[in-house]
């Protein structure tokens, strides 16, 4: 039998800070076959990239591998001489990064990336440029020939994500780790792309190490699944038998703090806590799961091995194999959990807000090259106090052209918005008028928090225009930390001391400050964790019941969009091509684009597409 | 550990410096004593000419007099005392001409870089033109028109060195005005002003501090250059810039007489220097610590 393309035993690696140690990763053991593909599962802190890092040889100065050993088609990568380590990571492991934008050099041109690199692989003039050519049709871009005088940023973003993975095959290697490859993708684009990696994946026999933090999505396009926390394996085994029955709790605990696409509406259950980190991991003794697992007991403070389950194939890191089903602990939790509540028929009142016909145009060039390009069309809608309104639709669909008009910091072309049977418009009364009523989380908190403001700064912000005692600031500030749950000994920290999901809270108070009638929410959760999301989401509805505020929430899972949302508006180029309850619109799609849009969704989750 | 980044106290923030924030601050809080406390520190008054000894060398060279340490100039005027009184020229110009001229370049270059448009094309151009002028020539210019004199040392240094906050805070400005941070403050419902001062500008502080320091040293030499050809402070205040050019005429009978001043000009160059560097290393550092939190 030949050995395992990818063999990780019992690995560890070590951090150093200031003279203590901790293992940032710490006995990992798998293996990976030719052609088979592993999904490594886990959030951000889970040790998934340092892993990435190990194969690639880039592990930073104050880490080094500490014990256990990477062996490559049987030959251990960590004691091979460097030059050799490098032809191997070059030729027969390569890598497709997250940003395929931010991958390529700008500088060059596409031909000269693929030149530069096929050379190093010591490859001859004539060769190279055939061997492009035929690996840029195996990725479907056709017009190679054109492409390669190309800079990257005169293609768009599928373009360079299929390029990237054109890059990555060209040599035909052993093992592909594809780092969050989709995870900035709306369901079609990234089906697009994972059925892309397959085809090259099968074509070549290459064995495909996945990195990613959706659960159901690694299940749904891999064989094995590894689960990893805080740098340990918790759980590994077939993605059938782990998705339909995991046994660790974290497991579990990502399981239930996801939405699901199908089926009838059940709460989530957010993982409460953090993934403890650097200094904490070097007090935990035992589990390192053990502070947030519900099941957790005095002999979770031991050292645990993974152990192999009946069926000899699953490996768990737990001393307990939980039941399936989860029982609400207190009654509080169980009323704010009903369907009734988060669904419930608060978008039956007179609407406040309602869009007429929007268009807008984008413009572009003067004079004689002036071109338009339409982003809104006839968009209609109204919300009622309490509702939540989804936008779902392709990227460059007008979602955020759609939000960004409505908050006014787009100019409209065409049609009228009324808030409170009242039109707006753009002077500065109505600008008043408007940032009182209606309010914007965007998307990316790092981009939206000032770094040079502590978090009570920030979120008390449009405090400080007017008139207010540094008292009051003070108070509403604790009163703000407390609605987003967010601990009062933040409040002095600056972003940069923040965790993704404190962040994200930050961003979600500043726009509660004033309590707006209508939050707009632009992919607000797209890029947290499983855990995180389902705090965030959670927290809006709880939101809704507090405050009755609206939300027209931007976002690309429709599963989200279930969760939260009693109606759902579907865009394709510029237009709202079908409206209606999610439950109606994802099971019974009308229109095409619908229905291309739901199947993708539901093959990600491994479901059978809609008729 | 995440919170103690945002609480340090002062003993962190004195390591964290590190010893270059450390030395330059130092020589600066020296030299700023020295201007303070010049009439008591110097053993004599800076103009009282002693023409029976001129051209003395220092104390501890043949000929040399412990009543003046550094030695006389061609006029028996103590060395050491016009060195302390020259500080003082320094320690105001080092101050004001930074500040002046970092006030009306970011002043200047945030509202180019926020507002954009025709805002921009015009502090842009006069940038432009501005800079395509030689600064020494400039200030040259400058002095003639302005009247030699004090006031008009630090204006012309202003004039000249603006143009080079603007550039970088505008360049600086650019890339941050498009964060989403610019427009949830103005939901917030700030006005373009406040948007610019609360928002922008302590996030472009960092890199203000930084010029700042450089441009400390840029004023100094300026200074010594305009003193040098004679068009700075007038003869009867002493000044580093002005004691080179009188010692260059006696520069072959008495060679001693130029390395005071010289030393003087090139320490305080080097300390605003250090100060500059170790300004950018302890914000290095501090980024550093932020992404060791994140791991």
């Amino acid at each position: 039998m030949t050995p395992p393309v990818l063999s990780v035993d019992a690995l560890s690696v070590r951090l150093n800070m200031a003279g203590e140690t901790v293992d940032l990763l710490h006995d990992l053991t798998f293996s990976l076959h030719k052609g088979e593909t592993l999904a490594v599962v886990g959030e951000s802190g889970a040790g998934k990239s340092m892993l990435t890092r190990v194969l690639a040889q880039q592990l930073p100065d104050n880490m080094q591998v500490s014990h256990g050993a990477v062996y490559f088609k049987g030959e251990n990568l960590l004691a091979l001489p460097a030059k050799q380590q490098r032809q191997i990571t070059g030729r027969e492991i390569t890598y497709i990064p997250q940003e395929p934008m931010v991958a390529l050099n700008p500088v060059m041109t596409i031909g000269q990336q693929f030149s530069e690199y096929l050379q190093h692989l010591g490859m001859n003039k004539k060769r190279r440029h055939a061997e492009t050519l035929t690996a840029l049709e195996d990725v479907g871009l056709q017009d190679g020939a054109s492409l390669l005088k190309r800079y990257p940023h005169q293609l768009s973003g599928g373009q360079c994500q299929r390029i990237m993975i054109a890059l990555a095959f060209i040599s035909q290697p052993a093992l592909v780790i594809c780092d969050e490859a989709t995870t900035a993708l709306d369901a079609v684009n990234q089906n697009r792309v994972l059925s892309l990696i397959r085809r090259c994946q099968k074509k070549y026999d290459t064995a495909v190490l996945f990195i990613t933090h959706d659960i159901s999505l690694a299940a749904s396009l891999s064989e094995q699944v590894m689960v990893m926390y805080a740098g340990e394996l918790m759980e590994f085994g077939l993605s059938n038998s782990v998705l339909n029955n995991p046994r660790h709790p974290y497991t579990q605990a990502l399981m239930q703090s996801r939405p699901a696409i199908t089926g009838p509406w059940q709460p989530l259950i957010p993982l409460q806590g953090h993934m403890p980190g650097g200094s904490e991991l070097q007090q935990l003794k035992g589990c390192r799961f053990q502070s947030r697992c519900r099941f957790a007991g005095e002999d979770c403070t031991n050292r645990i091995q993974p152990r192999l389950l009946d069926d000899d194939s699953h490996l768990v890191r737990c001393l307990i194999t939980p039941s399936d089903e989860y029982h609400p602990s207190s009654p509080d939790e169980e009323d704010t959990f009903s369907e009734h509540y988060a669904l419930g028929l608060l978008g039956t009142s007179e609407p406040f807000l309602r869009a007429e016909n929007i268009s807008k145009d984008y413009i572009s060039g003067r004079f004689a090259r002036r071109s338009r390009k339409r982003a809104l069309k006839d968009v209609s809608f109204t919300l009622a106090p309490g509702e939540f309104v989804a936008v779902v639709g392709e990227s460059g669909s007008g979602k955020s052209t759609l939000a960004h008009t409505l908050m006014g910091l787009e100019k409209k072309h065409g049609g009228q918005i009324y808030l409170h049977d009242k039109a707006l418009g753009h002077s500065e009364s109505e600008w008043r008028r408007r940032i009182g009523c209606i309010q914007m989380v965007f998307q990316n908190p790092n981009s939206a928090l000032n770094p040079a403001r502590t978090t009570a700064s920030l979120m008390t912000q449009p405090m400080e225009y007017r008139r207010f005692l540094p008292s009051e600031r003070r108070q509403r500030a604790q009163a703000l930390a407390h609605a987003v749950g967010l601990n009062k000994k933040l409040l002095p920290c600056l972003p940069q001391d923040l965790s993704g999901g404190q962040r994200q809270r930050v961003n979600i108070g500043r726009s509660l400050c004033d309590i707006p009638q209508l939050l707009i929410a632009d992919e607000i959760v797209s890029g947290l964790d499983v855990s995180v999301q389902a705090q965030i989401l959670n927290l809006l509805l709880r939101l809704r019941r507090e405050f009755k505020i609206s939300l027209l929430l931007i976002s690309h899972d429709l599963a989200v969009v279930r969760y939260l949302c009693s109606r759902v508006l579907v865009m394709h180029q510029g237009e709202i091509v079908e409206s209606g309850p999610p439950q109606q619109v994802f099971s019974s799609p009308q229109h095409p684009y619908t229905k291309t849009l739901v199947n993708a969704s539901r093959s990600a989750e491994g479901l059978e597409p809609v008729q | 550990m995440t919170i103690s980044i945002s609480m340090n106290g002062i003993s962190t923030t004195l390591r964290r410096a590190g010893w270059r924030l450390l030395l330059g601050g130092g020589i600066y809080i020296t030299l700023f004593i020295v201007a303070l406390l010049a009439p008591q520190l110097a053993p004599h008054a800076a103009d009282t000419q002693h023409l029976e000894q001129t051209l003395l060398p220092p104390f501890w060279m043949d000929g040399g007099h412990t009543d003046y340490l550094l030695g006389t100039d061609v006029l028996g005027r103590d060395i050491l005392s016009q060195l302390i009184y020259g500080a003082r020229v320094t320690a105001i110009v080092v101050v004001l001409a930074p500040l002046g001229a970092a006030l009306t370049g970011s002043c200047l270059g945030l509202m180019a870089g926020y507002l954009r448009g025709w805002t921009e094309k015009v502090i842009m151009t006069l940038v432009e033109i501005w800079m395509a002028f030689p600064s020494v020539v400039l200030a040259m210019l400058l002095m003639v028109a302005l009247m030699p004199g004090f006031t008009s040392v630090i204006l012309a240094i202003i004039l000249v060195d603006w143009t080079r906050f603007c550039r970088v805070i505008r360049g600086e400005v650019i890339t941050w005005r498009d964060r989403d941070f610019v427009k949830a403050a103005r939901l917030s419902g700030a006005s373009h002003l406040s948007v610019m001062v609360s928002d922008l500008l302590p996030v472009v502080r960092p890199t203000l501090m930084v010029l700042i320091t450089l441009e400390m040293a840029t004023a100094i030499m300026a200074e010594s250059i305009l003193s040098f050809v004679g068009m700075s402070v007038g003869p009867d205040t002493p000044s580093w810039g002005a004691m080179i050019a009188r010692s260059l005429n006696t520069v072959f009978s008495a060679p001693w007489q130029l390395v005071p001043p010289m030393a003087a000009i090139v320490i305080t160059i080097f300390a605003a220097m250090m100060l500059g560097t170790g300004l950018r290393f302890s914000r290095r550092e501090q980024t550093a610590t932020g992404d060791e939190v994140l791991v």
